[in-house]
Parts: structure tokens; sequence; C-alpha cells
């Protein structure tokens, strides 16, 4: 079985509000798959439907080649899921979670417990209740990878760490790749999803918008140029956001129209020219910003 | 330092605009309504006086309901539910400065609030003002409604301002048990203590005729400010000094700990366990406070109530009441005045402890709530071992509960295994209580709470209070709250299965429809 995750045409709605609206989503066995999308577009909302805790009005859902909802226990053995907003049970210290989380999973190894606690530097012994956010979250963490799952479903896993703990976050996910687990991630991170991500769907108003490898998404998008030109700056149909200041221009333009425009400049005469590869950043925003006025 | 108060004032207002209207207007019922129901019952000064000399020499009852300060209607009506007007208004008092201070530190809604421009003394200053002017109003609302009815003003406004007084104490008494503990629940479940204490030291003044004793409790004052009687305004000159204390001591510890801590700072636990193994032992974990509290709190109480079993005098038999009475309480004509007591205590005890399994399982509203919940079922757990633990908790902890009041109040009466077996009775009616409250988180969790305490307070006051007020009849409870039906085995009744099995039936209906409601919803 190759794919880990799969989602059709899912729909969920609460009374009338539709939080998702015929969303896609697969997630292939093996991978690390970006799960991105505005606030409020419906990540937590498919996250908890593929965790059996809601169910879809509407939609194919398979997880590990079985029904979420209806096989929950099942296959919730397989898996390991860290929310965004962990709130642990504020007597039990933090040793003490991750050791209940650890057994109601079947057990967790030992040894990759301490090795765990000692990388995100975390004290088991202090009371939930004393812990700060970002601990609360390197206890769900740290219970989550010291299991032995073979499906890890991460919602904003990172929103409350630091840099350094960022970091040995991202090296915990590359090594859960290498032992060959799916991780489902879904995240606001730009450069955490650019280093870890090998596929990533981005979702808007609980539609998938867009699907595929980083490479494959930054073909769709647009390279940024500016160029100080030799005489007037001339008509250039194909730019989008074009800023104008006496000799110098600024604009976007796909890339099947890049050669049109730099010709047409050329026929001016370039003095100057930056060509700016579009970044995550660039592809994230015309997404999440077309959000705006698509309402 | 209380800058905003009135802002934050008018939020709390916001926020309690249905629920303290509902119980305001339940206590004027209580008040009045029974006043109403008396003046139908007793038509002439005679009878009533009757009534109140027949009710005076009970003292099963007077240990219930206090002393008889005032052979009339008015005086004959505040008898009968002043205490519990007293009681229910203190428990009110806890649950509402402890929602407002405490309860909004636990959520992090107060450092979202004392980010802004909010003085350190705010929040508290502003439930201290809603709760205590509550207090005020519902003192108020009941004295106009016995003036209404048409009773003496003076008496009416000093039964007003002894309920108020009964408010005010546990007001201050709240708020500074908010400051003390670090959770909401160990707030209450401390207040609720002084509450439970203050409650039996009233009841043993009353039952044991060693009045005096009602001086060292905050209810037993309210008592003897003798409304209708002779209106001893000065009883409630203590009551007003405590809750002026405990509300002070609230503002100088509040002045000294950091927001969201206790004053005992948190030391460091075990790095792990290996008991902590299934949703069970979780559960253990979450409820054993609760369960321990209780279970001493019971003890105490049963030791306490069976020693003042051997000093009920019998009483003569002729009048209408008394016959009644003991209609109600016993069930053959060779129980004793002693065997009603103690029937009635665990009755009593039943009553009380229909609340256990509600709070028990109201947890389960709030670990979904609180997302804790979603990380445990994200496990191999299903959501009929989840809530499974704690409905087994629920019941097992309300039958030890009452077995172990039980075993207290039989030694300290002097007769071990028949009281014990008359409390243990009391358990499939409390745990039909276990069932409403199952049935209410599984099919409509967003009203559970609201169910829950509905629920207790309805089979706790509808026999005894509010029945009689809307003129039903007192044996039309049996159809509607389980306790009546239970076999009275202290007080001359055979042992009878029937009862007994039929509300386990329904308890295990009721708990398997909110299971199966639970396996079908969406988790919060
Ligand atoms: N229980 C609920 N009842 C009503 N509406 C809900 C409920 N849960 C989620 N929603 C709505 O569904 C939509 C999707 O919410 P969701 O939490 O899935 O977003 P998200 O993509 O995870 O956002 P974020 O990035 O902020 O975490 C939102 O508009 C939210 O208001
Ligand atoms: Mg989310």
């Amino acid at each position: 079985m190759n794919t880990a995750i799969s989602v059709q045409a899912l729909h969920k709605s609460f009374g009338r509000a539709h939080a998702l609206d015929g969303l896609d989503l697969t997630v292939r066995t093996g991978e690390v798959h970006g799960f991105l999308g505005p606030n409020g577009a419906g990540k937590s909302t498919t996250i908890r439907i593929l965790l059996g805790l809601m169910r879809a009005t509407s939609g194919r859902v398979t997880l590990l080649g079985g029904d979420p909802w209806r096989q929950a226990t099942e296959l919730h053995r397989r898996l390991a899921y860290v929310p965004g907003d962990v709130n642990l049970w504020p007597a039990l210290t933090g040793g003490e979670v991750i050791d209940l989380l650890g057994r109601l999973r079947g057990g967790l190894d030992a040894s990759r417990r301490e090795e765990l606690l000692e990388r995100f530097e975390l004290d088991p012994r202090k009371k939930a209740k004393t812990y700060s956010k970002g601990n609360r979250q390197k206890v769900a963490l740290v219970a989550a990878f010291a299991s032995d799952a073979e499906l890890l479903i991460l919602d904003e896993p990172t929103s409350g760490l630091d840099p350094l703990m960022e970091s040995v976050f991202q090296q915990c996910v590359v090594e859960e790749k290498q032992r060959g687990r799916t991780v489902l991630l879904s995240s606001h991170i730009l450069s955490e999803v650019e280093s870890l991500c090998d596929r990533v769907s981005i979702i808007r108003a609980g539609r998938t918008v867009e699907s595929g490898t980083l490479a494959e998404l930054r073909h769709l998008t647009m390279t940024r140029i500016t160029a100080e030109l030799a005489g007037p700056v001339p008509e250039l149909p194909w730019a989008g956001g074009l800023v104008t200041e006496g000799r110098r221009v600024t604009f976007q333009v796909a890339d099947h129209d890049l050669d049109k425009a730099v010709r047409r400049l050329s026929e001016t005469g370039i003095v100057a020219l930056t060509s700016q590869p579009p970044s995550l950043e660039d592809l994230f925003m015309r997404h999440y910003e077309s959000e705006k006025s698509a309402r | 330092m209380t800058t905003g108060t009135w802002r934050l004032t008018t939020l709390v207002i916001r926020r309690e605009r249905l629920i303290a209207p509902f119980w305001m207007a339940l206590l004027a019922v209580l008040a009045a309504g029974q006043a109403g129901r008396y003046a139908q019952s007793f038509p002439t000064a005679r009878s009533i006086a009757d009534f109140a000399r027949e009710m005076a020499a009970n003292r099963a009852l007077t240990a219930f309901a206090g002393e008889v300060h005032s052979p009339t209607v008015a005086g004959m009506a505040v008898w009968k539910n002043a205490d519990a007007i007293y009681t229910v208004l203190a428990l009110i008092a806890i649950l509402t400065i402890v929602r407002h201070t405490r309860g909004e530190e636990e959520s992090g809604r107060a450092e979202l609030v004392g980010a802004g421009v909010i003085g350190r003394f705010a929040p508290l200053t502003a439930a201290l003002v809603f709760t205590a002017g509550a207090m005020v109003a519902t003192g108020l609302i009941c004295a106009l409604a016995m003036i209404s009815t048409g009773f003496d003003v003076t008496g009416s406004l000093s039964f007003g301002a002894a309920i108020t007084a009964a408010g005010l104490v546990f007001t201050g008494v709240g708020a500074l048990a908010a400051q003390l503990t670090e959770g909401a629940r160990a707030a209450i479940g401390l207040a609720a203590l002084v509450l439970g204490v203050s409650y039996l030291v009233r009841f043993t003044a009353d039952g044991s005729g060693l009045t005096w004793l009602k001086w060292l409790s905050p209810q037993g004052w309210s008592h003897l400010v003798r409304p209708y009687g002779d209106d001893n305004w000065a009883a409630l000159l203590p009551a007003l000094a405590l809750a002026a204390l405990t509300a002070a001591l609230a503002y100088l510890l509040a002045g000294r700990r950091d927001l969201g801590h206790g004053l005992i700072p948190q030391r460091p636990g075990p790095a792990g366990s290996a008991r902590l193994r299934s949703p069970l032992s979780l559960a253990w974990r979450l409820h054993r406070g609760l369960l321990a509290g209780w279970s001493v709190g019971y003890a105490v109480a049963g030791l306490v109530l069976g020693a003042l079993a051997r000093s009920i005098p019998e009483v003569s038999r002729q009048g209408a009441s008394v016959q009644e009475f003991l209609r109600r309480y016993t069930a053959s004509p060779e129980a004793s005045m002693t065997d009603a007591y103690l029937w009635l205590i665990a009755l009593s005890l039943g009553y009380v402890a229909a609340l256990y399994p509600l709070l028990a399982l109201l947890r389960l509203r709030k670990e979904e709530l609180e997302g804790r919940a979603e990380l445990l079922l994200a496990t191999p757990v299903s959501r009929l071992r989840w809530a499974g633990g704690h409905l087994f908790l629920a019941l097992a902890g309300s039958a030890l509960i009452l077995a172990v009041a039980g075993l207290t109040l039989g030694l300290a009466a002097g007769d071990p295994l028949g009281v014990l077996g008359g409390t243990l009775v009391q358990i499939p009616a409390v745990w039909v209580l276990a069932g409403v409250g199952v049935l209410a988180f599984g099919l409509l969790p967003r009203a559970a709470a609201g169910i829950s305490w509905a629920a207790f307070l309805f089979v706790n006051l509808f026999g005894e209070v509010l029945g009689p007020i809307m003129g039903i009849d007192y044996w039309i409870a049996k159809y509607v709250v389980p306790f009546p039906n239970l076999p009275m085995v202290l007080s001359g009744e055979e042992f009878g299965a029937g009862p007994l099995l039929v509300m386990t039936v329904i308890t295990i209906a009721c708990s398997g429809a909110g299971l199966t409601a639970l396996k079908r919803r969406a988790l919060a």
C-alpha cells in the first residue's frame, strides 16, 4: 500500500458554516507532506476528521487503509498525533504524560525517550501546569517521536518552539522519514516546510488549491524582475504588480511570458537587471491573498 | 490598582445574565411560595400554633430545619425553608465567586484581561462586587416577596438580611479559597468544606439542644436572626465581620502572589510513571482527590450525625403533622423517633451524595473542552473505554462514600451493621443521577453542566420543598425522584430489592444511551 492518507471531496459543515468544501489530500507512504493554508482554512478540521474525532459530512476518507471514523481505535495503534494547542493534565508531570501516552499506544522505546528528552532539553519532573507553551508541545512531541507509529500527524507542532528547538524538531522529522515513517505536517513556518516536505498541499476556504512537490508549485508562479532602462518604460501587457519610477521598473511575470517581457525591455535598452526566482513566500502570498478577494 | 473594575463588572454581569436571575427567582419562590402554601393549609392562628408546637417538639426535624422561633405562618415558612435557602445561596456564592476569580485564571482569560488597562485588584473586585451585589439582591427579592405576600415588614427585612448574610460570608470564604489554592475545583472543594462543617455545627446545635453552638456556625448566625420572632439583628454582626475579614485576606493574598499560582510553590514530581497505563488509571489519578475529600467529609458527618441519634427524644404521636412525618419516614408503628431520624440522615446522605457522580462525570466534559480528551482519543483508546473509566469511578466512588458514612454513622449510633445497610440502599438512587450525567454528556454536551446541577437541585428540592409549594402531593415525588422509593430499612420496612433493581436498570439504560450518543457525536 503506498498511500497513507487519501481524502476525496471532503465536506464538513457546522450548521450553516462550511468548514470543508470538497477538500482533496493524498499523502504517500514514506513522505513528509506539508499541509498549508491560511488561518481558518480547515487544516485542523481535516486532521480531526482523520483522527475520527469528527465525522465528515460527505466525502471519502481513507487513513492507513481504513475508515478513520469506524476503525478509529485500531488505526490509532499505528499513528501518533501532536495537536497545535497541547493541553496536559495539570497534576501530572511531563514524564508521566509521556509514559501514559506511550503505553496507551502500545509501549515506547525507553532509550529513545531519554535521548529525546535530552535533545529537547525537557525536564520531565515538572508538573504540566508549570510548563510553558513550548514545553507542553515538547512533551507531546517526545511522546510522538518515541512511539513506533508508522504515521505522524502533526498540527502546527512548532508554533511555540524557539529556533534551537525548531532545528531539533527538523532533525527528528528527517530521522523519522529515514526510518520510513510518513508525516503529515500542518505548518505556517515556511522554512520548515521548505526544508522538510517532499510534497505540499495548500488549502484555502476548505478546498485544495494546489498540491505537488515544491519544485512543481514554484513552476506555477511568477518571477520578479527589477530593471533600469536606457529609455522610457515600454508597454508590458504580461506584467503583474507593475511599479514604475522614472526609468526604473519592477514587476512580476509568469514563466511562460518571461522571454517576451525581457525582449521588450531590451528593445528599450537595459542598464541593470535583477530577477528573483519565486520565493516560497511569494507562492503562499499569492494563494493566501487571493482568499481575501475571494471573500 | 482597581482601574477597569467597572468594565470587568459589566463583563461578569453579561456572563451571568441568564443564570443569576434564575436562582434568585428560585430562592424567592422557596421563601414566599412556602408561606403561601402554609397560609392555605393553616387558615387559623390556632392551627398554625398547633403545627408549630408539634414541629418544635420533633428533634429529628428541628435538627434539619432549626428551632421554631415564631408560631405564625411566616415564621413557620421560614422555619421550613430558611436553612435550605441559606445553604443553597452559600453554595451559589462559592461557585460564582470562584468562577470569576480562580476559574478565569485557570482558563487563561485572566491573563488576557490582566494585560489590558486593568488594575491588579480589578478582577477580584469585580467578582466581589457582582457576587456580593447578587447576595444583597437575593435577600431583597426574598424580603419583598414575603412583604408582598402580606407579612410583617420588619420580619421580612430581617429574613432578607439573614439570607444575604449567609451569602456574603461564603462570598468571602470563596474569594479567600480561590487565592489559597491553585485550581478552581480545589477552591470550590475547600470552600464547600467550610460550608459543610458550618452546616454540621448548626445541625448538631439544633439536634442536640446545645443551641449556643450555633454561634460557631455562619449558617447558625442566620438562624439566630430569628425572623418574625424577635428579629435579632445583632446576629448579623459576626457574619458581616467574617465576610469582611475573608475578603480583606483575599486582597492581601492577591497582592502577594503571581497570576495563575497559589501560595504553595510547585515541587518537582516523578520523571515518569509505570502505573499510568490505562484510561482507568488516569481517571483514578484525576478523581482520587475528589474522592478522598468526600470520603473524609462523609466519615466526619457520619460520626457527628450518628452521635446525635442517641439524644433524639420520643414525642407524642397524636398531632396530624407528626402523623404525616411518621408516614413519610417510617414504615411501621413500632419504629421509634430515633429510627425515623436515622432514616432521615441516611436519606440526606444519599441526597447530597447525588452530587458526587455528577461532579465526577462533569470532568469528562472538562477533559473534552480543554483538549485533553483529544490527546487521549488519538491513541488506541476508544471513547467507550475513556468515558467508561470515569463512569466506573463515579459509580464506585459514590458507593464508597456512602459506605464510609454508613460505617461511621452506625458506629456512632450504636448499630453498625443495620445503619450501614440503610445507607447502602441509597446507592442505586444516587446512581440514577450518574445515569442522568452520562446521558447529558453524550446527548447534550453543551448543556451537560447545567443539566447536572439542575438535576441535583431538582432531586433535592422537589419532594420536600418545591413540590409542596407547587401544591404537588409529597407522594407524587415517588414517580419523579428516586429516593422516596427506597425501602425504609432503618424505620421498619422489610428490605425489598424491587425498587433498587428498577433504579439500577434506569442507570444502565441512561448510561447506555449516553455512551451510544457519545460514540456517534463529534468531539468538541
Ligand atoms: N466546532 C466548530 N464549530 C463551528 N465552526 C468550527 C468548528 N471547528 C472549526 N470551525 C470553523 O471551521 C473553519 C476551519 O477551522 P480550522 O480550525 O480547521 O482551521 P485551521 O486551518 O486549522 O486554522 P489555523 O491555521 O488558524 O489553525 C473555521 O472557519 C472555524 O471557525
Ligand atoms: Mg489549526
